[in-house]
């Protein structure tokens, strides 16, 4: 069985491995796409917080109101004050960890601190006010209010530029998820398909295996009914040929002391013989036809009252001193049928039934309609059969566990039973162990005819 | 860099000069209070139960350790009824606080930073700290613009 041998190996890891380094392939994208986008968020965060023109355009109001309120006339303490404190308050701001690195890197940081330093040497809080003073803080302020708006106008450009540039990167991130993302949807489509593929390759596989049973099933079947036909063959032929065999012996030995009683004895039981290898050919040929679907049948209305009489009569003839009854409910019954199988199908019950029961006891043939079919039941007074073995009684080379050591093929019920559905029709068993069985041929019933 | 919560603007309530008088106010409430306004000085404020936090900034390096009053205590002293307050900073910086704040986190009016009293130079007298290393939900925009430094008033509402 060679499609025994191409059979994929059928390990479970084996049908997946090819996909490890696919889902690989799959998920690692996925992670990459999960990194970018995750660094993106935390980029984007940190972005919200940004507010550094604010800080710069406060701290330059804050100076210009300091600048306001020195230059007023008549000069308020307080208001000179707490504009002085918030103008303090701002440059201090710019000077402090983030926003100093900030201006650093704009080089703006010294200046500022140089602006620090000047307004704190005019501290009014410290020399007390008076005109110079308030002159003085007046003259620094105009000085130094549009350096401030200098940087505001640098670190506004500056932050346009850091917008775009952190634009840029979304954009080129967003790409590359979109990339990323794709491939990992493609390499998951491939291994679907190849997944599908692997199931396809394994069911037909799985297909080819059955299928390969399945013929060793029936070789192995086939081998055994060779066998079983072979061991009946020669049961059955050795049997009828040795007693003719004997009865010939018998004449030799006679010779001339022979009577034509004897003659007709040892004939009687020469022609026995041989009818019975003629039926044993004769079933045995026809079962190879029924096998090989060569069965020669040609189904027309059979008028059965007259087949049944010829059967009857070649059997009584066959079997003097039994006694064979045939009777039917109705004249003219016909069924739709071959007459050659129909005969043999007789011929085949009824001498199975003579076989089976006591030569005393007689065997009765009745033929009846029922519905759209017609009846040719046999009835024997035999001992029966159990009802363990009827369901079997229609296989071939299977005989009851009383006659496996006596006579009989085995092969004459499945053969009735095979040729009555060769022509739509069936063999039915009723028995009653100790009183007897009744084997019935079913046909069709053909209306009018008649030959 | 962070750079941010400078929009946090603040100003010294009453124009006040030098180190602060401390018997003048320099913290006014209003709205729905027990009896509004209430004028606290920054002895008032002292008195209050004092609380430490040591958190980072958004304007600062390191993390800093802050002492001062919980809001919700001071609220609570001065009978506060309402959902929000409004924070108004000197230089006329405006924001409304929900009240909820206060009562979910550990919210400090801080005045000092580091041991030294918070300046009308710097961010003082009061600057509304949150623990934002403590709660990483505060760690965003909308909280940073809450830390109102230079307080000078709160309107219940």
């Amino acid at each position: 069985m060679s499609t025994l041998a191409n059979a994929p190996p059928r390990g479970g890891l084996s049908i997946y491995a090819p996909f490890l380094p696919l889902l690989v392939v799959c998920l690692g994208p996925l992670i990459f796409a999960l990194a970018k986008t995750s660094a993106l968020e935390r980029d984007m965060r940190i972005a919200a917080t940004e507010n550094m023109l604010w800080v710069v355009t406060q701290t330059q109001m804050e100076v210009l109101s300091l600048t306001l309120e020195t230059g007023r006339n008549p000069p308020e303490p307080g208001q000179i004050d707490r504009q002085y404190d918030l103008t303090l308050s701002r440059l201090n701001l710019l000077l402090e960890g983030p926003q100093a690195r900030y201006l650093a890197q704009l080089g703006h940081d010294d200046p500022v601190r140089g602006f620090l330093d000047d307004f704190l040497a005019l501290d009014p809080q410290v020399q007390g006010h008076d005109a110079a003073l308030h002159d003085a803080l007046h003259a620094l302020g105009e000085r130094v209010h549009p350096r401030i708006n200098r940087i505001a106008n640098d670190v506004m450009t500056h932050e346009w530029e850091r917008s775009a540039t952190r634009l840029d990167a979304y954009r080129s991130t967003q790409r590359l998820v979109i990339m990323a993302v794709s491939f990992a949807f493609l390499a998951a489509l491939a291994i679907s398909a190849l997944l599908l593929r692997n199931q396809n390759r394994l069911h037909r596989a799985e297909v080819q295996r059955l299928r390969a049973a399945t013929l060793l099933e029936r070789e192995r079947g086939t081998s055994a009914m060779y066998r079983d036909f072979a061991a009946m063959v020669s049961h059955q032929m050795r049997t009828p040929l040795s007693l003719i065999d004997s009865a010939m012996h018998r004449l030799a030995r006679r010779g001339e002391a022979i009577t034509a009683a004897d003659v007709a004895e040892r004939q009687g039981i020469v022609r026995d013989a041989v009818r019975r290898l003629t039926r044993l050919v004769e079933t045995v040929l026809m079962l190879g036809r029924l096998d090989n679907d060569q069965l020669q049948r040609t189904l027309a209305p059979v008028a059965l009252d007259a087949l049944a009489a010829d059967v009857v009569k070649r059997m009584r003839s066959q079997f003097p001193g039994r006694e064979i009854k045939l009777s039917a409910t109705a004249t003219g019954l016909a069924a739709l049928g071959d007459p050659h199988l129909v005969e043999h199908i007789l011929d085949n019950l009824l001498s199975n039934a003579l076989k089976y029961s006591a030569p005393d006891k007689s065997v009765e043939l009745r033929l009846f309609p029922q519905g759209g079919r017609v009846a040719c039941a046999v009835t024997d007074q035999g001992p029966g059969i159990a009802a363990e073995d009827r369901a079997r009684v229609f296989d071939r080379y299977y005989r009851g566990r009383d006659q496996r050591d006596g006579q009989g093929t085995g092969l004459g019920l499945a053969l009735a039973r095979e040729l009555a559905e060769a022509q739509n029709g069936s063999v039915t068993l009723d028995s009653w162990p100790g009183r007897g069985s009744v084997f019935t041929l079913w046909l069709e019933r053909a209306q009018g005819g008649a030959e | 860099m962070r750079t941010s919560g400078l929009s946090v603007a603040a100003g010294v309530l009453i124009a006040l000069a030098g180190p602060a008088l401390t018997d003048t106010p320099i913290l006014t409430v209003t709205g729905q209070v027990a009896d509004a306004p209430v004028e606290l000085t920054e002895r008032d404020l002292k008195a209050l139960p004092q609380h430490r936090l040591a958190t980072s900034t958004t304007v600062t390096d390191g993390t800093p350790v802050f002492e001062g009053f919980l809001m919700r205590d001071l609220l609570a002293q001065v009978g506060a009824e309402g959902e929000a307050v409004v924070a108004l900073a000197l230089n006329d910086y405006r924001i409304e606080i929900p009240l909820t704040d206060f009562q979910d986190f550990d919210v400090i009016g801080a005045m000092t930073m580091d041991g030294e009293p918070l300046s009308p130079r710097d961010k003082g007298p009061v600057w509304i700290v949150y623990p934002r290393d403590d709660h990483s939900e505060l760690q965003d925009i909308r909280y940073d613009t809450r830390w109102v430094w230079q307080l000078v008033s709160l309107h219940v509402q």
